[in-house]
């Protein structure tokens, strides 16, 4: 690999720049731990171990 | 010996044809021929797995087996804190990650009978997916010298196609299990979020760390994957849903089950052997009786931004400190991956795991609402030369780190379960693998589909020819 031409600020301006595109209509409601509850919500399996 | 699956020598152990001592010395003598060559392993524990082997027989022969692992030869990631092993991580530094216990799949492994050969290589920090480490040794593929061995989990893929271990545990993050058992020609899981405890395991990013199985076999992979999953308190993260019975279940016919076929974004780009895989895949599971439905699912680009967003933060958090008193240890490439994460707001922060949570509802309410499972390839070309992995500038390589995993991070980014399994090689005898990816926390449906898909390759799939 040759030497490093770093370039950290660029990569994450162009990096906020895309999440800011695609979280412009998020819904006021949208809380950042709604992840856990989306894969939370479904029916629990049966036959479980424990 | 090492030519047994993890289930067959955990049979013979407990009916008494094969002894912990055998089936240890056994894996401790093909590493010490072969490793130096693979480069899976970057501390082997020969006494203390003898030490263990020869309690666990002689608790055998007072007929007190201590579970359905007993005596069974395993490795670890050196990202999992073992009692009395450094863990490098696959840095510079020996023993750069520590915690106050045990790392709770390994204990749950050793509590169940396992014993643990050692620590295995690893891309550093776990940040890359082709298995190359300056300071360790590039993990060589075992099927193709001078190829990637796929990572982060580089040393755990290699070490099981290789026959050093009967299985290993690893670390997903946006790949890190799927690729190497993909690139080497084993079956790996990423479980659901939530269904494995990462505590004792070095952290690389909170919000998209999973741990999970690497073995030959879907059935090894299943019986590993029931011993370390459940609730931990100890990872704040840990879902406290029962697991369900994956081996007990897994020859329970696939038939009827809808197995979608994305139409978008997967098949993108993708090299037409890896294309062909898949196929065969769909296929197989068709004359199974499984119903493959094309269809259109969401466009994971955005979601993936999110995730790299959440994944630069995260870990420029966690290895901060390295990263500030002594970049020059780190990797070029691994550097500048970091580094990002020191430039990005919390505002960006926070959208993205917003974000992440509305694509991962629809998702799950929409994807799932059609289909039982996906069925995707793993690696968008067969495992690639280390030379061409390695070569050009440090945006070059990222640019070629972020194309390789492009197939398997939507799935660390909705948190569901994805198998990766063995369905072919190339004509110049390189693996070919697919993913199945399921509902949340239905890791028993991925596991049978992934049985299909393995018996109809013929599997499982004969070991490599070492030098």
């Amino acid at each position: 690999m040759n030497e490093p031409d770093r370039q950290p600020s660029r990569d994450a301006a162009t990096l906020a720049a895309a999440i800011r595109r695609a979280a412009a209509d998020l819904a006021l409601a949208e809380e950042p731990s709604g992840f856990v509850v989306a894969l939370e919500e479904g029916p629990e399996l049966r036959a479980d171990r424990d | 010996m090492t030519d047994w699956t993890l289930a067959g020598l955990a049979r013979a152990i407990a009916g008494g044809t094969v002894s912990p001592v055998e089936a240890v010395q056994a894996c401790l003598d093909r590493i010490a021929r072969h490793d130096a060559r693979i480069r899976s392993f970057i501390t082997v524990d020969a006494e203390g797995a003898l030490r263990a082997a020869r309690r666990l027989e002689a608790e055998l022969s007072v007929g007190r087996p201590r579970g359905p692992l007993h005596g069974v030869p395993l490795a670890h990631k050196d990202l999992c804190h073992v009692t009395g092993l450094p863990t490098s991580c696959g840095t510079k530094t020996p023993a750069y990650f520590s915690a106050e216990v045990e790392c709770t799949a390994v204990a749950r492994l050793a509590a169940a009978g396992a014993v643990t050969l050692g620590k295995l290589n690893m891309t550093e920090l776990a940040l890359g997916p082709f298995g190359d480490n300056a300071h360790h040794g590039d993990v060589q593929n075992p099927w193709k010298p001078g190829h990637c061995a796929g990572g982060s989990s580089s040393g755990s893929a290699a070490a099981v196609a290789a026959g050093f271990a009967l299985g290993a545990l690893g670390s997903d993050t946006g790949g890190s299990i799927r690729l190497p058992a993909a690139c080497c020609g084993v079956v790996g899981l990423k479980p659901t979020y939530g269904r494995v405890s990462r505590a004792g395991a070095m952290p690389l990013s909170w919000s998209l760390d999973h741990l999970g199985p690497l073995a030959r076999t879907v059935e090894d992979a299943a019986l590993l994957f029931e011993t370390i999953a459940g609730h931990d308190p100890a990872d704040a993260t840990s879902s406290r849903r029962g697991v369900p019975y994956c081996v007990r279940s897994l020859d329970t016919p696939v038939a009827g089950l809808r197995v979608g076929v994305p139409e978008n974004y997967y098949g993108d780009d993708v090299d037409p052997e890896v294309a062909a895989g898949a196929v065969a895949g769909a296929r197989a599971l068709e004359r199974a009786g499984a119903v493959v439905i094309p269809l259109a699912v969401p466009d994971p680009r955005p979601l993936v931004d999110g995730c790299n967003v959440i994944a630069r933060a995260e870990s420029a958090t966690i290895h901060g400190r390295l990263l500030r008193e002594r970049p020059e240890d780190l990797q070029p490439a691994v550097r500048a991956r970091l580094e990002v994460g020191l430039h990005l707001a919390a505002h960006d922060y926070l959208q993205a795991l917003r974000l992440r949570a509305r694509c991962a509802r629809e998702f799950v309410r929409g994807v799932f609402a059609r289909v039982d499972a996906l069925l995707v390839p793993t690696i968008p070309e067969p495992a690639p030369a280390l030379a061409w992995a390695k070569a050009g500038t440090v945006e070059e390589v990222v640019r070629k780190m972020g194309r390789f995993s492009r197939l398997t991070r939507p799935w660390n980014g909705l948190g569901l379960p994805a198998l990766s399994v063995p369905c072919g090689v190339t004509a110049d005898g390189r693996p070919l693998a697919v993913q199945i990816v399921g509902r949340p926390f239905d890791e028993p449906t991925v596991f049978r589909l992934g049985r299909a898909v393995e018996r109809a390759a013929g599997g499982p799939v004969r070991r490599p020819q070492l030098a």
